[in-house]
C-alpha cells in the first residue's frame, strides 16, 4: 500500500489539497467582512452572563448573514463575531480589548462590563472604539463611548415591584439579600427605592453575602426569620438564586419571590415544585412568548430565535441570550443609518434625535442625572412571571414613567449605597 | 568572557522580545513579567518550610496602597510602588504575630483566613478602598523620554521595559538573599528547625523575616499591576489567583530558583497564547486542569528537574573528557 504512494502521488495530492483548501478562502475574499468584537467571561463564575450571550450572536450574524448581510455606503458586509473570554478580569478584558481592536480589526464590541470596564477604558479613551456594556452603572461622563443600549440594569427592576404592588396589593412587608458586590449594590438600592414607592416596608436591612458564599441555609434562616411576605433575591447570580429557593422551599417559605433573573428556572421547578415557583416574579422573558410578537417589538422573529437557540443549546436560555444580539440590531441599524462601520459615525446615528429602538419598544437615550450621561437606553421593559411551570410576560411597563414619579427615591439610595457616578471611586 | 558574552545575550533578548510579539501577546508579557517577581517572592517564603494561601492578598495590598498613595496623597508613582511595598512587608509582620503561631498546615488555613479577612476589609470600608468595586482610574506611571527612546506607559512595550528592569532588580535581591547567610538559615529553618534552634537560631524571628520580604516583593508586583491596569478590586486578589500561584510553583517546582519562574512562563503562555490560539478558548480550564495533573503524575519534580537533566547530561561528558 505505501510502495504505490509515490513521491509524484503526494506532489499531486498535495496540490489538489491546497488548491482544495484555498477554494472556500477565495470565496470568503470576495465577500466584505466586518468583525465585531465580543469580550465577556466565557468561563469562570460569571460565563452565565457571557457564554449565552455569544451564542445568541452565532445565531443573529447567520440570519443578518442570509438575508444579504450589513448594507452600507460601499457595499453590503457579511457579520463575524471574534470573542475573547476576559474571565471577568480587569486585566485579560485590557489585553482582550488590545487584541480586537490593533489586531482583529473589529468596529465595535460588546461587554458584560462591571469589574472589567475600568481595565477597558483606557484603551476605549486612546482609540475611540465604541463598545457597549450590559450595566449602566459603567456609564460616567468619561465614558463618551461606550453605551448601554439592551439593559438598564438595575433600574428596570422597579418595574416588577411596581405591578407586584399593583397586582398583589395584600403584600406589605419584604426582605432582601444580596451579594456584596459591583452587580449586588445598585440592585439592592433600586429595590428599597421601589419598594419605598410602592408602600412595601423593609422589615430589615438587606442581607449582603460574600460572593464566595456556597452555605446559603443561615442566609435564609436570617432572611425569613420575620415572616415576610416577600422576599427579594436582589440581582444574585444563578449560583446563589439556585441555592437560595432550594433553602426557601427547605425551610417551608410560602410567600412572594421576586428576583432580578430567574436563569434555566425550569431546574430550579426541578429542584422545588410547580407550586413552590408558582408566582414568582423577575424580569427577563422566554422568546417565545406570545406578547413579543405585538408590534411594538423591535426584536426581529423573537419565537424563530427562540425556538432556533433551543434547538442548539438546549436548556441554556438565560436573561443574556437575548440581548447581546438585540445590541447588535440597534448596531446595525445605526451602521447603515450612517453608510459606515466607523465608530463615531455609528454612535452619531445611533443617538441621533434622542431615541432609539430597544428590543421592547422605541426608547429614550436618558442617563445624566443618574449616570452623569446619556448613553443608556431606556423604555419599557417586561415584568415576567412564572404560570404552570413557564415564564409569562404580565406586562411591560415605563421606566421612564416610574423615574418621572420616584426619581428623588432612587437618587436617595444610590446615594446611602454610593452608587451615585460622582461617588465612584 | 563567556558571562558577560551571555549578559549581553539576555540584555538583548529582554530589550528584543516584544517586537516579535504581536499587540496582545505583548499585554501578557507585561502581566507575565510581574507574575514572574510575584512566583518567586512566594519562593523565598516557602524556602522556611511554610506555604501560604494569603500571597496574593498580600500582593493585593501593595496594589491597594501604591493605589491610594498616589490618589490621595499625590505621591510620585515610583515612589508609591516602593512604599506599596513597604506597606505589604509591614502588614506582613503585623500578621505574622498570630500566624507563627501555627505551623505548617496550620499555617495555610490561617494565611488562607487572614487574606480573608483583609479581602473582607477592602469590600467592607468603601472609604478608602472603593469597596466591592474597588479603586478605579489609578494613576498610570507618568510618560518620559530618555533621549533615544520614549516611554508611553500606555503602550505594553514600554511598561515591559519599566516592569522588567524592577523586576530584574528585585530577582536579583531575592537572589542575593538566598545565597546569603540569612538565605541558608531559610534552609536551615525548613530541614533542620530543631538543630537550627540548638544553634541558637530563633525560627520565628526568621520565618517571620522571610515572610516580610516576600510579602515586601508582592506587594511591589501588585503596585506594578495596579498602575498599568488602573483599576483593582477585590475579586483580583482572591484565592483562585492563588491557585495559580499555587500551580506555578508546583508545576515549575521550587527546589530552585528558577524552578516557579519557569512554572509561571510555562502555563501562561500554554493558557493565555498556545490554548487561546487554538481555538480551545472556552476549554482552557478543562485542558488546564488535565496538564496539572499530568504534570504532577509523570512530572513530581516539576519542570525545574527537566533542566536539572539537561545540565547534568551536558555536565557529564564534560567531566568524562576531564577524566581522559
Amino acid at each position: 500500500m505505501f510502495s504505490r504512494f509515490s513521491r509524484r502521488t503526494f506532489l499531486k495530492s498535495t496540490a489538489a489539497a491546497t488548491v482544495a483548501a484555498s477554494l472556500p478562502r477565495l470565496a470568503a475574499a470576495q465577500d466584505k467582512v466586518i468583525r465585531i468584537g465580543f469580550l465577556a467571561p466565557l468561563t469562570g463564575a460569571v460565563a452565565a452572563w457571557g457564554k449565552p450571550g455569544l451564542d445568541g450572536c452565532a445565531i443573529w450574524a447567520e440570519r443578518i448573514n442570509a438575508a444579504g448581510g450589513i448594507k452600507l455606503a460601499d457595499g453590503d458586509y457579511q457579520v463575524e463575531f471574534v470573542s475573547y473570554d476576559n474571565e471577568y478580569d480587569p486585566a485579560k478584558a485590557r489585553t482582550g480589548a488590545t487584541k480586537l481592536i490593533r489586531e482583529d480589526g473589529v468596529s465595535f464590541i460588546m461587554m458584560l462590563g462591571g469589574d472589567t470596564w475600568p481595565g477597558v477604558q483606557p484603551v476605549a479613551d486612546k482609540t475611540g472604539m465604541l463598545f457597549s456594556t450590559l450595566l449602566p452603572s459603567d456609564l460616567s461622563p468619561e465614558t463618551t463611548t461606550l453605551i448601554a443600549p439592551a439593559e438598564v440594569h438595575p433600574i428596570y427592576n422597579v418595574t416588577g415591584v411596581e405591578w407586584l404592588a399593583e397586582n398583589k396589593p395584600d403584600l406589605k412587608t419584604a426582605v432582601m439579600c444580596a451579594q456584596d458586590d459591583a452587580l449586588g449594590l445598585p440592585s439592592v438600592a433600586t429595590y428599597l427605592a421601589a419598594f419605598e414607592a410602592a408602600g412595601i416596608e423593609m422589615l430589615d436591612d438587606p442581607l449582603l453575602f460574600d460572593p464566595a458564599t456556597t452555605d446559603f441555609a443561615p442566609v435564609v434562616t436570617r432572611l425569613i426569620a420575620n415572616d415576610p411576605d416577600i422576599v427579594c433575591l436582589d440581582t444574585c447570580y444563578s449560583d446563589y438564586v439556585h441555592p437560595i429557593c432550594e433553602q426557601l422551599f427547605q425551610q417551608g417559605y410560602k410567600g412572594q419571590i421576586i428576583s432580578c433573573t430567574a436563569d434555566f428556572y425550569d431546574q430550579m421547578i426541578a429542584k422545588t415544585s410547580e407550586e413552590f415557583m408558582e408566582g414568582f416574579v423577575f424580569q427577563f422573558p422566554d422568546f417565545d412568548d406570545p406578547a413579543l410578537n405585538a408590534d411594538t417589538i423591535n426584536f426581529a422573529d423573537p419565537n424563530g430565535f427562540y425556538a432556533e437557540y433551543n434547538k442548539r443549546h438546549p436548556g441554556q436560555w438565560g436573561a443574556v441570550s437575548w440581548e447581546y444580539a438585540s445590541i447588535m440590531d440597534l448596531w446595525k441599524a445605526a451602521a447603515e443609518k450612517a453608510g459606515s462601520a466607523d465608530p463615531e459615525a455609528v454612535m452619531a446615528a445611533m443617538k441621533d434625535g434622542g431615541k432609539g429602538d430597544h428590543a421592547f419598544g422605541q426608547a429614550d437615550w436618558w442617563g445624566s442625572e443618574l449616570f452623569g450621561i446619556d448613553n443608556a437606553l431606556v423604555g419599557d421593559w417586561p415584568v415576567v412571571v412564572i404560570e404552570g411551570g413557564k415564564a409569562r410576560v404580565k406586562a411591560f411597563k415605563s421606566i421612564p414613567d416610574w423615574y418621572a414619579r420616584h426619581g428623588d427615591l432612587l437618587v436617595k439610595h444610590m446615594t446611602a449605597y454610593d452608587q451615585m457616578w460622582n461617588q465612584r471611586s | 568572557m563567556l558571562r558577560a558574552g551571555i549578559w549581553i545575550l539576555a540584555l538583548a533578548a529582554f530589550l528584543a522580545l516584544p517586537h516579535g510579539l504581536s499587540f496582545s501577546q505583548q499585554e501578557i508579557l507585561v502581566f507575565l513579567v510581574i507574575n514572574i517577581l510575584l512566583v518567586a517572592s512566594y519562593r523565598l517564603l516557602t524556602l522556611t518550610g511554610e506555604w501560604s494561601l494569603g500571597h496574593v492578598v498580600i500582593m493585593g495590598v501593595g496594589a491597594y496602597a501604591s493605589a491610594l498613595y498616589t490618589k490621595e496623597l499625590g505621591i510620585a508613582v515610583p515612589l508609591s510602588m516602593l512604599l506599596g511595598g513597604l506597606t505589604a512587608a509591614l502588614v506582613a509582620v503585623v500578621l505574622s504575630f498570630p500566624l507563627f503561631r501555627m505551623k505548617g498546615f496550620y499555617f495555610l488555613i490561617g494565611s488562607f483566613a487572614a487574606g480573608e479577612i483583609i479581602r473582607l476589609l477592602w469590600k467592607r470600608f468603601r472609604e478608602p478602598f472603593g469597596g466591592a468595586k474597588g479603586i478605579k482610574g489609578i494613576d498610570p506611571m507618568p510618560d518620559f523620554s530618555v533621549g533615544f527612546y520614549r516611554f508611553d506607559f500606555f503602550e505594553p512595550v514600554s511598561y515591559y521595559y519599566f516592569a522588567g528592569i524592577v523586576v530584574g532588580v528585585c530577582l536579583w535581591v531575592l537572589w542575593r538573599i538566598e545565597k546569603s547567610p540569612v538565605g541558608l538559615t531559610f534552609h536551615a529553618v525548613h530541614w533542620q528547625d530543631k538543630l537550627a534552634e540548638a544553634s541558637g537560631v530563633n525560627l520565628r524571628a526568621y520565618r517571620t523575616l522571610a515572610f516580610a520580604i516576600a510579602s515586601g516583593f508582592a506587594g511591589i508586583s501588585g503596585a506594578l499591576l495596579a498602575h498599568y491596569v488602573g483599576t483593582i478590586n477585590p475579586n483580583s486578589f482572591d484565592v483562585e489567583v492563588m491557585v495559580f500561584v499555587l500551580t506555578w510553583a508546583i508545576v515549575g517546582g521550587t527546589a530552585t530558583f528558577y524552578g516557579p519562574i519557569l512554572g509561571c512562563i510555562a502555563l501562561t503562555v500554554l493558557n493565555e497564547i498556545v490554548l487561546r490560539e487554538l481555538g480551545f478558548e472556552q476549554m482552557r480550564p478543562l485542558i488546564y486542569g488535565a496538564i496539572l495533573i499530568a504534570s504532577i503524575l509523570f512530572l513530581p519534580d516539576g519542570l525545574e528537574s527537566l533542566v536539572q537533566k539537561l545540565l547534568r547530561r551536558k555536565a557529564a561528558p564534560a567531566k568524562e573528557r576531564v577524566a581522559e
